[in-house]
């Protein structure tokens, strides 16, 4: 088997992130496969990429601009 | 009142980013004088001070070692000071460098780790090389953490130095933890905005002009107070990069909204500090990198900088925002603010969409997190009345663990639910009727901020309490009294569906002490309510006395004395722990009556 190499971006696992884990990913040029070396995750770019979509499930107001930040009565 | 928003932007010519060289140069020999490296870096600086200035802002340039042995950096800093005003100051971040290794012979790069001595010989080092090259002394200064023992011999030694950067908020054993226990940045416990650090413990602001160690502190970066406090702390802070970070961005637009939110909320934070509000914005070079940080390519991290920037200076234009250097903020901090008045952070949940809210209050006795979520309990608190003097760095007892101990810590020691049994550290209160109990932590609710000459008041909206065949309508109110080490909790019943009915009223802390997750030793404390005394020895024992005057804790191991009193009328207890439960329990018991309002202060003492 070849060597792991970094990927064109440091992608990070997305199972470790949803432990609050930072780890970069490794590449494997051959199968184009990025895995974990801390857990046994491991996925093509499109599966890192569509889980990093599932890891924003926690962000619930992501995309909400706030203008009051008490709950007082104006 | 009129009402000051505060930046401070700053910027380090870092020669080698941090992460350059584990990270984007992964597969290559480590090469710290790599020409290539160097350029880029420069040019990273170079794209930000531009983003700056194109807003209108001013920044404070902080020199690192590396940058003062490059011409093109000081030409940087001197041509930006005579055409923008900003301030070059100097950082003791980005020590590393030839020069620096062939001298002191170590991969070693934050400076509160070095022995003292060794902190001695590189502050003068840096400290005399600025000098050389630009001919006048450094009014400001930082790291992600200076400890007292640091700043206590710049200012000796530099008496021009006011201003630094002192800690990095909350960025502790969580941080630690997302970096798969590589990154050994361990100091929580400090203050989330700036103050006056005392001479004895950098955490811990200065109570007077005796313990005034001369500088004012400014934190590195503003962090979300709850998103921080649960989760990694660079992921949620007035840092773009945090943002990309913790990729809290759309991925097909590469919108942040977050990012304004956190600075909105920032801003609307002068409502509980006399009109004052501040931010700061300081983002290393490697952060910029062209090869692209984490999922981010090169365009996003422009991006998210570059309208980081805009935003600010848009602020800026519609007068809302006032940027100073951090020379020019330490002046302007020491009019605004006296010794003991505090900071205060009423803060809602802007990231998760719960409504969640807490209040973080700071001053030179204590910093306390009260969650309203959970009834008004406070979840967190640090003794600094103690003055903790806790050395850090290479020959002392703590070599990397810069925290300021807690006594309450509802994450690292569980708070309010445990496992199977137990306790876990917070303040709260049961009620109890006729076999049952309801403790406060399960009556979420929200508080309202006000202020009656030096006293905080938090008045939390009223709790409904649902026991099998009673109903109680209470509400609770939480005083901070300006240099009182004290904080007032008071009950009142405001209804009863029985209004013949009594409930008992349990009013409780469950503390210990540590800075990690991890228990300490817990027998060198000893417990006491009025004359009974407990030694802690896990022996799960228990002593009450009706109408204690006053239930107590001394724990010499942070010297800290620790106890509660009471309105009157209450039998006050306290409870030794046990292995499985290594906590001990303040506490007062009251039979109370509708209409009736019941209050206990805890009170936070150093002990000797
Ligand atoms: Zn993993």
């Amino acid at each position: 088997m070849a060597q792991l190499t970094k990927g064109k971006l440091n992608y990070r696992c997305p199972s470790c992130f949803m432990r609050d884990l930072d780890i970069d990913m490794f590449y494997n040029k051959e199968t184009g496969i990025y895995s974990c070396i801390r857990c046994q995750y491991r996925g093509t770019e499109e599966d890192v990429l569509a889980k990093n979509e599932m890891v924003r499930f926690r962000y619930g107001a992501m995309h909400k601009r706030f203008t009051k930040f008490d709950f007082d009565e104006d | 009142m009129e009402e000051k928003f505060i930046v401070n932007i700053i910027h380090r010519p870092e020669m080698v980013p941090e992460y350059s060289a584990t990270v984007t140069g992964q597969g290559k020999e480590e090469d710290i004088g790599d020409e290539k490296l160097l350029t880029e870096s420069l040019d990273i600086f170079k794209t930000q001070q531009r983003l700056a200035h194109e807003n209108g802002l001013k920044t404070t340039i902080q020199m690192t070692y590396a940058s003062l042995f490059n011409d093109e950096a000081v030409e940087l800093a001197k041509h930006d000071h005579e055409v923008y005003g900003d301030e070059i100051a100097l950082s003791l971040l980005g020590l590393p460098c030839e020069e620096f290794r062939e001298k002191y012979h170590t991969k070693d790069f934050c400076i509160w780790m070095f022995s003292m001595e060794d902190k001695k010989a590189i502050v003068r080092d840096v400290f005399g090389k600025f000098y050389d090259r630009f001919g006048f002394w450094p009014e400001s200064t930082g790291s992600y953490y200076m400890d007292a023992d640091l700043i206590n011999f710049i200012k000796a030694e530099y008496p021009t130095v006011k201003c630094a950067v002192a800690t990095c908020w909350e960025e502790g054993p969580k941080a630690y933890h997302t970096c798969n226990n590589s990154w050994y940045t361990l100091f929580d416990g400090g203050p989330w905005a700036p103050w006056i650090p005392s001479k004895q413990n950098t955490h811990a602001p200065a109570a007077n002009e005796a313990e005034d160690s001369g500088i004012v502190a400014i934190p590195h970066l503003s962090r979300d107070l709850i998103a921080c406090y649960d989760g990694n702390g660079s992921n949620f802070g007035t840092h773009p990069q945090n943002v990309l970070r913790g990729m809290i961005y759309d991925s097909k637009t590469w919108e942040f909204p977050y990012l304004y939110n956190l600075i909105d909320q920032y801003r609307a934070l002068a409502k509980y500090n006399n009109g004052y509000a501040y931010n700061m914005m300081f983002v290393g070079p490697g952060w910029m990198n062209k090869m692209g940080r984490w999922e981010a390519p090169y365009e996003l991290l422009y991006k998210s900088y570059s309208e980081g920037c805009k935003y600010y200076g848009d602020l800026k234009k519609a007068g809302k925002l006032c940027d100073m250097t951090m020379s020019e903020f330490a002046d302007y901090y020491r009019e605004k603010k006296g010794y003991t008045e505090p900071e205060c952070a009423l803060w809602r949940d802007i990231l998760y969409g719960s409504d969640k809210q807490l209040f973080w209050y700071c001053d030179p006795f204590m910093r306390a997190c009260v969650n309203m979520d959970q009834g008004g309990a406070i979840v967190d608190l640090r003794p600094y009345a103690a003055k903790l003097e806790w050395p850090v760095g290479i020959g002392t007892k703590h070599v990397q663990d810069a925290s300021y101990p807690f006594l309450i810590q509802e994450k690292y020691r569980a708070g309010y639910f445990t496992h199977y049994a137990g306790e876990g550290t917070v303040r709260s209160a049961k009620l109890s009727y006729k076999g049952e109990e309801v403790d406060l932590c399960l009556t979420p609710t929200k508080a309202h901020f006000s202020q009656e000459g030096n006293t905080r008041i938090l008045t939390l909206d009223p709790v409904t309490i649902e026991f099998r065949n009673l109903t109680v309508k209470l509400q609770t109110r939480e005083y901070f009294e300006e240099g009182s080490s004290s904080i007032k909790i008071e009950r009142t019943i405001l209804e009863m569906s029985d209004p013949t009915a009594e409930v008992t009223l349990n009013e409780y802390m469950v503390a210990c002490y540590g800075t990690t997750e991890y228990p300490e030793d817990m027998t060198c404390i000893t417990l006491k309510a009025d004359e009974k005394e407990i030694r802690y020895e896990y022996k799960c024992r228990e002593e009450a006395v009706a109408g204690a005057g006053e239930v107590s804790a001394v724990i010499p191991a942070i010297e800290t004395r620790v106890s509660m009193t009471q309105t009157g009328g209450a039998e006050g207890y306290i409870k030794e722990g046990y292995a499985f439960s290594p906590m001990f329990t303040l506490g007062y018991r009251k039979q109370i009556k509708d209409k009736e309002v019941f209050a206990t202060w805890l009170n936070l003492q150093k002990a000797n």
